[in-house]
């Protein structure tokens, strides 16, 4: 035989031998399809998977200084499998008082009788899924983990956990409608930063394949989830937690005293444009009042005479009036084509100032210059508003900005009252906000900062989206009109409509009361009033701009400068005292090392962030991931934790996540109590680690 | 167009036609197949995966057309060299690799960010080697010492280092070459005491797996040799692809009507099998199984044409362990085999391992293209011969 002779017949028999397994594969095929096949289609029909969506954890909104503004708490859901497979009879009848009794001690509801039917008439009726509690607290699952039963786990004692994710909002009433809420359904709304930035902050939502055993429980297929969840990002909003505080308090307590129907006040950094405070409260019946509704972005009224400052501007920028110029305002009253125009009172001042007109608030001395100047080119005035960017949004990221109303000459509803009543704040419709934009740029040098809330969106405490401070117009009006407008807005406060409530000695502030009727429908002006005081301080060198405004004051008390001007006061009295003069004082600047607490344990990788952030020199912690730091004169430095898998590690002066995930990570079970830093723990350091231990921490 | 296109293709017409058909269904059943990953991960982007595998496709096809452009007398020599580098890089995925459910089988080319399967590489090159080794020394293949011990050293080597991370592919690659040393002359009687010893090996590694469940991969294996021998309790998998093929029926539910692709894990690979059972019948199973019988065969046919034993087990070689491998995953899907994580060449949707298994059959080709225009040459020095001949007669 041939060499070549002798491959072919082996490559044939490799081939016939090969096409027999093809057979073989096709025969099985064949075989399930019809020997199997009715029970593989029956399977087919009742086919019990399905894909359970994991909730992906909601991102946190804090404020600037890192305090919780809305984060998601998680609550548990406790059921009972009465027949779990390990549950006999025996078992069971041994274990049901005390589970019994822990439940009627634990939930306070029902005696220890009442659950013991429930759980025997479960386990009678096989059911698998029993609802023992909603809304179970973490402190109170640990517990919970104790019961006779139910330590034995999913498997030996039928206890069932179910994680749900609650959103909390720690501070309650402060900054509610800003930082918002999203709801779903039909016709539900969302609102605030949890509505505008719901992407960033939901995250997205994991899969994992469930399936259904009998008695109608799903189970995990497999070990890992198919699509893990990603949690949401963290909003840093721009929001000052004590200037809020400040704020709300005060706007409250205004609110009380002059039973008013809604207000709201505003604080932005004259610099940047960021929103320190936001506070938005309306009277929710007699129970007092509530964040419900975002007055400052959303309600775009009439102004009245905080708009005078506009009207100003443009006549200074035309060159056409001097603050030295005079004006007769008479006894407070006179006509337009036989409308009448009125000072808030009836006086005789007769010739004054432009500069006094404008502290006096004078209706009449404002509108008789506009009307005088402009009646000829209306939409010269028109033009002015526009270059001072007043009819537009600020664009700020909450939804819903109300839309400010600037007529053009000519536009349907413009008349020739319009220029006289535009003039003093009428016939324009202005959000607080978008009041408070126009007078920040007068603090900031003519430059118009855009308002906004987020500072940045992180995730995993690296931002992944910053946002820069952003110039809507970089010069509004010239230099020589910013003075003037600047002079007369002190002059308000040192002589005017504001001096009797906000002048002090301490610093100085520069602003503009207004009142203004509301316009009731078609039916013209009833009497209410809502009452605004916007300005800015220290005047000299601008750090904060504020706005009060408050709506339907019902105590007979109404202008501007008694029912806003003391929230005003009251804000940037706070302020000053707390911030500027504080920071006047410390110009000596304090050395880093004091900042940074002087004992603190912690994850090696969180202390290399605060560290780089610091601007200190990051030393060398690679080796070990447990740190914790120690003063050394000026500087700080960080030292390694030993900490052996088997021994209890010493985690004191750490904080709470860390303490949790060192301890647990060793098998212990872990009662906390207070909030804070660790100061002691109840199982000494080294003490050898026995799996299911307890340990008790408590913090402060 | 299409004719100077076909002109271009050398080798078996018929083995292109197959490969051609193959990816046919493999581009339908892969479609179909991945709308569940494309909205889990593409966010309903059906198509995007569709592209990517249309891609992989064409890319293969030139590293095809390439391979069977070479005279397969070259693979002899690379053989030699990419068994050589493939032997440390082995060594260096089981240690440094990509940790993929315990099992460190990648690694990824740095500078252009690809990452294969390192016993992909070692099969084409140990098979490669082996077709070599046998024609170098078919003077004394029969001797067991000079002729069988020192090949049944390197492919023990080779599918020892594969081993750890992927037995079932390590045990497929041993068989496939023990059919190789079969074709290849070696004695029978060394082949049978090695089968023997290699079942006992096998047996014992098993026995590990039950012993320590909790080392490496050991406990995957036993999960799935326990779930394929004992008899209630099928494992899901097994049972979704059973359900996949009842459904089926004779002619199948229609391109792109599977249910069964939303409960199968890895409906694109590792059971398109039962996908393709499910939505073309037992006709599309049989078609399939077909094409690659008629590849099979096709290559028998070079190999009775080849002149010389290298170019025989070279393509004999390749064509045997791709259709083995396509039974092995097969096999899987009917539960006549127990799961592994083989995937059907050209139909499977996948990455490199795709390119592999086309520079196998380009390898091939290139052996037919050979013969081919040696047969030409031959026709034509005879035809040249008559001629001279003819003119003799003339003359």
């Amino acid at each position: 035989m041939t060499i070549k002779n002798d491959i072919l017949w082996r490559i044939y028999l490799a081939f016939f031998m090969v096409a027999l397994v093809a057979l073989a594969v096709l025969f099985q095929a064949f075989r399930v399809q019809v020997t199997e096949g009715g029970k593989w289609k029956a399977m087919a029909d009742s086919l019990t998977t399905r894909y359970r969506t994991i909730e992906a954890e909601r991102g946190n909104i804090l404020s600037a200084d890192g305090r919780l503004l809305a984060t998601s708490l998680p609550f548990f859901e406790i059921r009972f499998d009465a027949v779990a497979p390990s549950i006999d009879d025996d078992l069971f009848y041994r274990k049901v008082d005390s589970l019994a009794l822990c439940m009627s001690r634990q939930f306070q509801d029902h005696d220890r009788n009442y659950y013991k039917q429930k759980l025997i008439a479960a386990r009678n009726q096989g059911n698998r899924y029993l609802l023992i509690k909603r809304k179970v607290t973490y402190p109170e699952l640990q517990q919970i983990k104790q019961w006779p039963l139910f330590r034995m786990g999913r498997y030996k004692g039928g206890f069932i956990v179910e994680q749900q994710n609650k959103r909390e909002i720690p501070f309650g009433v402060l900054a509610h409608r800003t930082i918002g809420y999203v709801r779903s359904g039909p016709g539900a709304q969302s609102v605030g930063l949890e509505a505008s930035f719901n992407d960033y902050l939901k995250g997205r939502d994991g899969k994992r394949l469930m399936q259904r055993v009998a008695g109608g429980v799903w189970m995990p297929l497999n070990d890992e989830n198919e699509i893990e969840p990603k949690d949401g990002a963290d909003l840093i909003t721009t929001i000052d937690l004590n200037i809020q505080d400040v704020a709300e308090e005060a706007l409250l307590r205004a609110l009380e005293l002059h039973d008013a129907d809604h207000g709201t006040a505003i604080v932005m950094e004259v610099a940047t444009g960021k929103v320190r405070a936001i506070s938005n409260l309306g009277r929710m019946g007699e129970s007092g009042y509530w964040e419900k509704y975002n007055y400052a972005i959303g309600e775009a009224s009439e102004p009245g005479s905080t708009f005078k400052t506009a009207t100003m501007m443009a006549l200074f920028e035309d060159g056409l009036v001097e603050p030295t110029d005079t004006v007769d305002i008479g006894f407070g009253e006179t006509y337009y084509h036989g409308q009448a125009m009125k000072d808030a009172k009836p006086h005789n001042y007769g010739r004054v100032t432009v500069q006094r007109a404008f502290e006096l608030s004078s209706n009449v001395g404002i509108s008789k210059l506009a009307h005088q100047h402009y009646k000829a080119d209306p939409q010269q005035f028109i033009d002015h508003l526009k270059r001072f960017r007043l009819h537009e949004k600020t664009g700020i990221e909450i939804k819903g900005e109300g839309k400010p109303l600037i007529k053009n000459s000519g536009d349907e509803g413009w008349s020739l009252l319009s220029i006289p009543w535009m003039s003093v704040g009428y016939e324009v419709k202005l959000t607080p906000l978008q009041i408070l934009t126009f007078y920040n740029a007068i603090a900031n040098s003519g430059k118009m900062m855009k308002p906004y809330l987020v500072e940045s969106i992180n995730a995993f405490g690296k931002p992944i989206k910053s946002f820069a401070p952003q110039a809507i117009e970089t010069a509004i009006c010239s230099e020589e009109t910013l003075q003037k407008i600047h002079d007369l807005l002190v002059g308000v406060v040192e002589n005017g409509t504001a001096r009797y409530r906000l002048y002090n000695n301490n610093y100085r502030i520069a602003g503009k009361t207004g009142t203004a009727q509301i316009a009731q429908g078609s039916g013209g002006y009833a009497k209410v009033y809502q009452s605004s005081f916007v300005g800015y301080f220290p005047a000299d060198r601008p750090q904060y701009s504020c706005i009060v405004v408050v709506t339907a004051p019902s105590k007979g008390v109404y202008y501007g400068g008694s029912v806003a001007g003391p929230v005003f006061k009251e804000i940037a009295d706070k302020i000053y005292a707390n911030q500027i003069q504080l920071q006047a004082e410390e110009a000596v600047a304090t050395t880093v090392a004091e900042s940074v607490p002087a004992h603190q344990s912690g994850y090696a990788q969180d202390f290399s962030q605060v560290f780089s952030a610091l601007g200190l020199p990051i030393p060398d912690i690679n080796e070990e991931p447990w740190v914790y730091t120690i003063r050394d004169g000026d500087s700080v430095n960080v030292q390694q934790l030993n900490i052996p898998k088997d021994k209890v590690p010493n985690v004191r002066g750490m904080g709470l996540r860390d303490a949790l995930y060192v301890l647990e990570n060793r098998g212990l079970e872990v009662i906390v109590e207070g909030r804070g830093k660790v100061y002691h723990q109840s199982v000494l350091p080294g003490t050898p680690v026995t799996s299911g231990r307890t340990i008790t921490i408590k913090l402060s | 167009m299409w004719h100077k296109l076909l002109n271009k293709l050398h080798g078996d017409r018929y083995i292109w036609l197959i490969v051609g058909l193959l990816s046919i269904f493999s581009i339908l059943a892969v479609y179909s197949s991945t709308g569940t990953l494309a909205f889990k991960y593409k966010g309903g982007n059906t198509e995007f995966y569709l592209f990517k595998h249309f891609g992989l496709m064409v890319f293969g096809f030139i590293l095809m057309y390439l391979a069977h452009m070479a005279n397969y007398r070259i693979y002899s020599r690379l053989a030699q060299l990419l068994l050589v580098i493939s032997i440390p890089l082995l060594v260096f995925t089981l240690f440094f690799g990509a940790d993929i459910n315990d099992a460190k089988r990648w690694i990824t080319l740095p500078g252009i960010n690809i990452s294969f399967q390192t016993s992909d590489l070692a099969k084409l090159a140990l098979i490669m080697y082996t077709a070599r080794y046998l024609s170098k020394n078919q003077a004394h293949v029969n001797d067991f010492r000079t002729g069988f011990l020192p090949i049944i050293l390197v492919i023990g080597l080779v599918c020892a280092l594969i081993a750890p991370a992927d037995l079932s592919s390590a045990v497929v690659l041993f068989m496939t070459c023990m059919l190789i040393l079969f074709i290849g002359r070696i004695h029978i009687k060394y082949l049978l005491a090695t089968g023997v010893a290699g079942g006992f090996l096998l047996a014992f590694v098993i026995l590990l797996a039950f012993t320590f469940p909790d080392v490496g991969r050991l406990g995957t294996w036993k999960n799935r040799i326990e779930s394929f021998t004992t008899e209630q309790e099928p494992s899901y998998q097994v049972v979704q692809s059973k359900i996949a093929i009842a459904e089926g029926g004779i002619i199948g539910k229609g391109p792109g009507n599977s249910s069964q692709r939303n409960y199968l894990p890895h409906p694109y690979s590792d059971f398109i099998f039962s996908i393709i059972v499910e939505e073309y019948g037992l006709v599309g199973a049989t078609t399939i199984l077909m094409l690659y019988l008629a590849f099979l065969y096709r290559t028998v046919k070079i190999v009775i044409k080849s002149p010389g034993a290298f170019g025989a087990l070279l393509a004999a070689g390749l064509a045997f362990s791709l259709v083995i491998q396509a039974l092995v995953n097969m096999g899987v899907a009917v539960n006549l085999l127990p799961v592994t994580g083989l995937t059907l060449p050209l139909i499977s949707m996948g990455g490199t391992s795709l390119w592999f298994t086309s520079l196998a059959i380009g390898i091939i080709l290139s052996v037919s293209h050979y013969i081919e225009s040696n047969q030409q040459q031959h026709e034509e020095e005879t035809a040249s011969l008559t001629d001279e001949q003819l003119a003799q007669q003339a003359a």
